[in-house]
């Protein structure tokens, strides 16, 4: 069991780095996007390029953070009734949840994500409008971010178990307040 | 006979998830896959449809419209955290002190204008819920109103021009962008006019749970309150007027607000020597969390709604339809009952997409006039964006809002602004000029590459329920609808 938390932390520790250093590429999404918009209306210059860098860059964002967000437990969940139940018995939903749902889900969409980006960068697809950017990059991203995801769920799972067994605390896993 | 069962248990099953308190987003995934998977495992739907996936997430990442949500949560987050927009509703506190209620007044004016720069729920909720909410609690308004009024004025962004659902109607609908915002304009001022007047209620009734601003806390007067209002509403509010100003003419998209609105948010936090190193991570990284989890909704909802179709739910709800009796009202009502536990689970974009089509026709066919539709579907859209257990605005509210307001606060707020929303609805069923009459020229020209549009969502259509490929196919449709979208948006202009 404490080699699993290590591994665990291992993981904790990996999303985490990715997380925050990817955060950033949101700050250059917009940046980017406030001076497209500028050089288009004022100097009436522009092209497909400075456009699909900003969805690029926001992708890139959203799908690697996902896996941290994970770890920060920020994905949304409904507490109307989950909210009233012991800690134990949404310990053990989440680690249900995690081998039934979120490890088969995370990894089927990786899986069949492969296909369509091996074509891409075999005939190394270009965005169909002019000027247009280069596609694998961004197909990369599926899978990427999706085995990121899978790999979470399985430190969550293991830091649930940890957590039944009495060997971390809950506010390893508990969310943290945005406000702070 | 047993596969006409497959939709409703799919959505029974999602229901159970969900109300177990799994992640919103994997939950959809999870339940749209796992009866995928039982669909192809009994022949009605096709392998390919699991290599339709990573196609619909990058339909997701590609859609420019959504960009707009970290755009707009960034600029909300700088504004929170430099302090700017607690001193603006400070302020705005300081000036309504003496009213009750009127931290509450200033969040559905405040709501409405945001509705009109964003366009999009989830950053409006997500930025008054980050702004408003811990000045309200200071305040001492009760957790219930603060929560419902944040909620309820962050939907606005559904039917306030210029709302990206009121495009996206238009478009599908063939009928005028322009056309959709001047019928929608009555119902949506309407409804910010009764939440204030909620409020006043409220205030007048309860009054310990929208307090006057505490005269302690009521510190300025005079010349220094002036002053107050020059240092901390001015620059606020002249960006939020610059960033509507640019949409409302046409200069920039919401997209290009956003991002000129949060680079100019971060102008103004160096310029008052509040923006430190620290704030910045900080901010940056809860607007990636956050978009995060909102893109990953949609990603969940997505799949969902992919295997939905396959297995025939759009059939099944159509079916349900056909068997309306009393005419053109009684399919009115019996759609509106149904939008509203639609979008339960699926987004405007999804309604849009998929259940529009199906419907136009038939309101045709009844004489239905289509903007009075199409506005009233997007009332109603909105309402279910409030409504308890699922509203979308309920999730993004709670994500922002601290722990020691409830989730049953939440929901419990939200419940007097459902009961708005559906006299809303029923007002504008029951006095259709409301919206036709505001609606200049009768001759209505057709939105640009509307009719286009429209003619490729029914050539997708009929291929959609039984193939897996359709939707893939589909994909790339909706792609060329999002740029089509954009390019009506700037004609309009």
């Amino acid at each position: 069991m404490k080699s699993l938390l290590r591994f665990a932390r291992a993981i904790d520790r990996l999303n985490e780095l990715i997380g925050r250093g990817v955060s950033w590429l949101g700050l250059a999404a917009v940046l980017i996007c406030a001076a497209a918009a500028i050089a288009r209306y004022g100097m009436n210059i522009g092209s497909n390029a400075w456009l699909e860098i900003q969805w690029y860059l926001n992708a890139a964002v959203f799908l690697l953070v996902a896996a941290y967000a994970l770890k920060r437990n920020d994905h949304v969940r409904i507490d109307a009734i989950a909210g009233r139940l012991p800690p134990r018995f949404l310990a053990w939903i989440d680690i249900v949840g995690g081998i039934v749902a979120l490890l088969p889900t995370t990894l089927i969409i990786a899986w069949y994500s492969w296909p369509s980006l091996a074509n891409s960068f075999h005939i190394s697809e270009y965005s169909s409008d002019p000027g247009g950017l280069i596609r694998w990059p961004v197909r990369l991203l599926i899978p990427v971010s999706f085995t990121l995801l899978a790999l979470q769920g399985v430190s969550e799972i293991i830091k649930r178990v940890g957590f039944l067994k009495g060997m971390v605390p809950a506010s390893e896993f508990e969310r943290r307040e945005h406000a702070s | 006979m047993s596969l006409d069962l497959i939709a409703p248990l799919m959505f029974a099953g999602l229901v159970v998830f969900l109300m177990l308190g799994y992640p919103v987003a994997f939950s959809l995934a999870f339940t749209g896959l796992a009866f995928g998977l039982l669909g192809i495992e009994l022949g009605m739907l096709q392998p390919a449809l699991l290599q339709a996936l990573p196609e619909r997430v990058l339909g997701i990442m590609a859609n420019s419209t959504l960009l707009a949500i970290p755009f707009f949560t960034l600029m909300g987050l700088i504004l929170e955290r430099s302090g700017m927009a607690e001193e603006l509703l400070d302020t705005v506190g300081q000036l309504f002190g003496a009213i009750r209620g009127g931290v509450a007044y200033a969040v559905v004016f405040v709501g409405a204008l945001l509705a009109a720069t964003t366009g999009v729920v989830a950053a409006s909720v997500l930025a008054m819920g980050l702004i408003s909410l811990p000045v309200m609690m200071r305040y001492g308004y009760s957790n219930r109103l603060s929560s419902g009024v944040i909620a309820a004025s962050g939907t606005l962004a559904q039917i306030i021009p210029p709302s990206l659902v009121l495009i996206v109607l238009a478009d599908q609908m063939g009928t005028s962008v322009g056309d959709m915002y001047e019928g929608a304009l009555f119902p949506g001022l309407g409804l910010a006019v009764l939440y204030a007047v909620w409020v006043l209620i409220v205030s007048i009734v309860k009054p310990e749970a929208a307090p006057a601003c505490p005269p302690e806390m009521r510190t300025l007067h005079g010349a220094k309150l002036v002053g107050k209002v020059f240092t901390s509403m001015i620059p606020p509010l002249v960006l939020i007027f610059l960033v509507l100003g640019t949409i409302f003419i046409g200069v920039a998209t919401p997209t290009e607000g956003g991002a000129m609105g949060a680079s100019g948010a971060l102008v103004m936090a160096l310029a008052k020597r509040k923006l430190s190193w620290q704030l910045l991570r900080q901010a940056v990284e809860s607007t990636a969390t956050m978009t995060s989890f909102v893109m990953f909704i949609l990603v969940g909802s997505t799949v969902f709604s992919l295997v939905f179709r396959g297995v025939n739910g759009d059939l099944w709800v159509e079916r349900l339809l056909l068997h309306v009796p009393g005419g053109a009202l009684g399919f009115l009502v019996v759609v509106n009952v149904m939008i509203f536990l639609l979008a339960f689970f699926l987004d405007y974009f999804e309604i849009a997409f998929i259940m529009v089509p199906l419907l136009t026709p038939v309101a045709q066919k009844l004489g239905i006039d289509l903007i009075w539709f199409g506005v009233l579907l997007a009332v109603n859209m909105q309402t279910s964006f409030l409504h308890p257990p699922f509203g979308f605005a309920l999730f993004y509210l709670r994500s922002v809002a601290p722990k020691s307001v409830k989730t049953t606060d939440i929901y419990w707020g939200a419940i007097p602004f459902v009961c708005i929303q559906i006299l809303m609805v029923a007002t504008v069923i029951a006095f259709p000029r409301l919206v036709t009459s505001h609606v200049t020229a009768a001759e209505t020209v057709k939105g640009t590459g509307a009719e286009e549009l429209q003619r490729q969502m029914q050539e997708m259509q009929p291929g959609a329920p039984a193939a897996g490929k359709a939707p893939a196919a589909g994909d790339q449709k909706s792609d060329d609808a999002t740029s089509e979208i954009e390019r009506a948006l700037k004609e309009e202009k």
